[in-house]
């Protein structure tokens, strides 16, 4: 089935002022497509275009040029309310003089359902998220988690086929935000709808998403699930977005040295070398003599050797986080500044000489013109 | 014999003993002031609205008198009312007479009512709908005219009364209850004052955050049902407002209703009591009875709508 497809397909937005001139693109040609039933991430930084790409598949912006279509049906020109969407705000966007049972069957009634259809409903849903001893309480009388939760049963009452939602969690406290991550990933496994979300959380994204789509200044830059994105980032804006604490990315050169390649920091003195082992060295050998961006896990930066081929680092610590059951430690390896992940129930101190053992199988080496990785 | 000097001794020995006021004092002497300021402030207010009571109770036409009378009379109320009393006409013959006012004022209290009440009602439908316009639409010229409503609305009405009478003159020989000498022809010029309560609606709408709309649009809301059902009942505390003020401003308004209405029983109360201020003969008396009594509807209107001017009407709805 594809009734809850979303095919995007040469998407453009741009804004125009009072007088029809174009003042600015806030997507440029984007293609997309989003299956069946799946759980799409659309992240990045603010005015990325993703917020004005949601805003356009639920027809609440205008479509400057290119089409998109839901379960087949290119919805362009359709009213918002025929397109099969619900829609989660930011900000709840409840009707403040309206009691929630009133909020949430107020779609309901526009479309001249019956009454005993609509309580119905209604009721359920408000069971279901735990809202049925507050149907009468105006939106005020209610904390930011239970009025999050009357605008997603809002959206639930209309069974829609495809569910967006945008930033619903950016304005609940960080507890409340983790119980409701899970409360929409329940309900996505329940309804096996369709659903979009926009985040600028990478870890919303990472820990929500079936597949993540990043997105910078109008342009997607990679689409691809968690895991993928986080192992394999198609270029040096999305390695440096997902994950936490970011990739390690140095910008220097390939030399030939001692019969093998090296990677040498760029700096003019105490530079960071590191000589190239392992499978990288095929990649590396089109880059000689030439600038590229070296990047690598905090986590591949690991005081034992564990399988496949390493190199040995001397660093200083500069700063360390002990996290528990790991620590985060900021090191100083000549002029270039690495964030190791340590596994491991001890401290590091300021100043400490640590040989770190960097897994050059997990290598990855970055264009310095195309800012893509290195294949 | 030497003694140690404390400080203190040392200052009443100078002779200049300086107070120094405690912080308690000082704020004592803060609020002091400041009643003091407010109760003058009370009193400036108060005295002018007093003498127009006291005016309307006093027998006579003397404006300038005593605040308290000290013989109340009740003839001017009963002129108002229109409650016929007897007058001496000449204290030496004992000859008296009935007096009854031709057009009973009641009705330009009448008159006066409900033509605010209905300039008032027009105000708010058109002055909200073409709030909502400028808010929330976006058109060609927008802010051009929106910068034209604000310079026009800095002429007063008064400028185009000749402009009024004129263009009911005209109306008047095709729609005759709309043209000169009728009420629903000062409401339609009523209805012209709008600009500057279009700004402050305007204002108001643009602190409602535009996805309470779009969540509307999207549960399938016509924009008209958005504008119904969505903005109106959460703008309620700006339309009581702008009804007040519209109420209060045409229930005192004189000039235009002046030129407009010319048949003794087509005036509004402003017109009314304006009539009893010949040059000759000032009744001060039956003027202050009347202003007296144009306050009620104001009063009532106001304690009306009191209860829909509450702050936070629109939290709750969304965060910020």
């Amino acid at each position: 089935m594809s009734e809850g497809a979303v095919e995007i397909k040469d998407l453009v937005k741009t804004y125009v002022d009072d007088r029809g001139r174009p003042t600015f693109t806030a997507v440029k040609n984007i293609n997309l497509h989003i299956d069946n039933g799946e759980f799409m991430v659309l992240v990045g930084p603010s005015g990325c275009g993703k917020s004005t790409t949601l805003r356009m598949i639920a027809g609440l912006e205008k479509i400057t040029a290119g089409s998109i279509s839901i379960g087949g049906r290119v919805v362009n020109d359709m009213e918002p309310k025929d397109r099969g969407i619900a829609m989660v705000f930011q900000n709840y966007a409840l009707y403040p003089h309206m009691t929630i049972y009133n909020n949430m069957a107020f779609g309901l009634q526009l479309a001249k359902k019956k009454k005993d259809f609509i309580s119905d409903t209604v009721g359920r849903t408000a069971k279901a998220l735990g809202l049925n001893q507050m149907l009468e309480r105006k939106p005020q009388a209610l904390s930011g988690g239970q009025r999050q939760r009357v605008a997603l049963g809002r959206a639930i009452v209309r069974s829609p086929i495809v569910f967006l939602f945008d930033e619903p969690l950016s304005n609940l406290d960080a507890k409340m935000r983790v119980q409701m991550r899970s409360e929409i990933s329940r309900l996505h496994g329940q309804l096996g709808s369709t659903m979009i979300y926009v985040t600028h959380d990478q870890v919303e994204a990472m820990t929500m998403g079936d597949r993540i789509c990043v997105m910078r200044d109008g342009l997607i830059m990679q689409v691809a699930d968690p895991l993928t994105l986080y192992r394999q980032p198609a270029n040096l804006f999305v390695a440096g977005f997902i994950g936490s604490p970011p990739m390690n990315l140095l910008r220097g050169k390939i030399y030939r040295k001692d019969g093998g390649l090296a990677f040498t920091e760029n700096s003019e003195k105490n530079a960071l070398t590191v000589p190239l082992a392992g499978p990288i060295q095929d990649l590396a050998n089109r880059y000689v003599d030439k600038e590229v961006v070296f990047g690598v896990r905090p986590e591949h930066l690991s005081e034992e050797v564990k399988n496949g081929s390493h190199v040995t680092l001397k660093s200083t610590v500069d700063i360390a986080e002990p996290m528990g059951s790991e620590s985060l430690v900021y090191l100083k390896a000549g002029t270039g500044n690495l964030i190791a992940r340590i596994a491991g129930e001890h401290l590091f101190h300021m100043g400490q000489e640590v040989a770190v053992q960097l897994n050059m199988d997990k290598i990855h080496l970055f264009d310095v013109e195309t800012e893509e990785v290195v294949h | 014999m030497t003694t140690v000097q404390t400080p203190r001794k040392e200052e009443s020995q100078t002779g200049t003993v300086r107070k120094r006021l405690t912080p308690t004092q000082k704020i004592a002497i803060r609020k002091v002031l400041a009643h003091a300021f407010l109760i003058g402030f009370i009193i400036l207010v108060l005295v002018p609205f007093i003498m127009v009571i006291s005016a309307s109770f006093r027998k006579g036409n003397f404006a300038p008198s005593e605040l308290i009378p000290d013989k109340i009379s009740l003839e001017h109320w009963k002129f108002v009312l229109g409650i016929p009393y007897q007058e001496v006409v000449n204290p030496a013959t004992g000859e008296t007479r009935i007096v009854k006012a031709a057009t009973p004022p009641l009705l330009w209290f009448w008159n006066s009512i409900k033509v605010s009440f209905i300039a008032s009602a027009g105000i708010i439908f058109l002055s909200g709908s073409a709030a909502y316009g400028f808010a929330r639409l976006y058109f060609k010229f927008r802010s051009a005219t929106l910068g034209t409503l604000l310079i026009l609305q800095m002429f007063p009405m008064v400028l185009a009364l000749v402009a009024f009478y004129v263009i009911l003159d005209f109306t008047g020989q095709y729609i005759p209850w709309l043209g000169l000498n009728t009420q629903p022809g000062l409401i339609m010029i009523y209805l012209g004052g709008i600009s500057s309560y279009i700004w402050m609606i305007k204002g108001y709408f643009e602190t409602i955050p535009p996805s309470m709309e779009e969540s509307a649009r999207i549960d399938g809301a016509t924009q008209f049902q958005t504008f119904i059902r969505i903005l109106l009942p959460i703008s309620a505390p700006i339309f009581a407002v702008v009804f007040i003020l519209a109420f209060i401003g045409y229930m005192s308004e004189y000039p235009v209703a002046s030129v407009v209405l010319q048949s003794s029983d087509n005036w509004t109360l402003a017109v009314g009591a304006n009539s009893f201020l010949y040059e000759q003969e000032k009744l001060w008396g039956r003027f202050s009875a009347l202003a007296v009594l144009s306050g009620v509807p104001i009063t009532v209107i106001f304690l009306l709508c009191q209860r829909f001017i509450v702050g936070g009407l629109v939290s709750g709805g969304v965060k910020e």
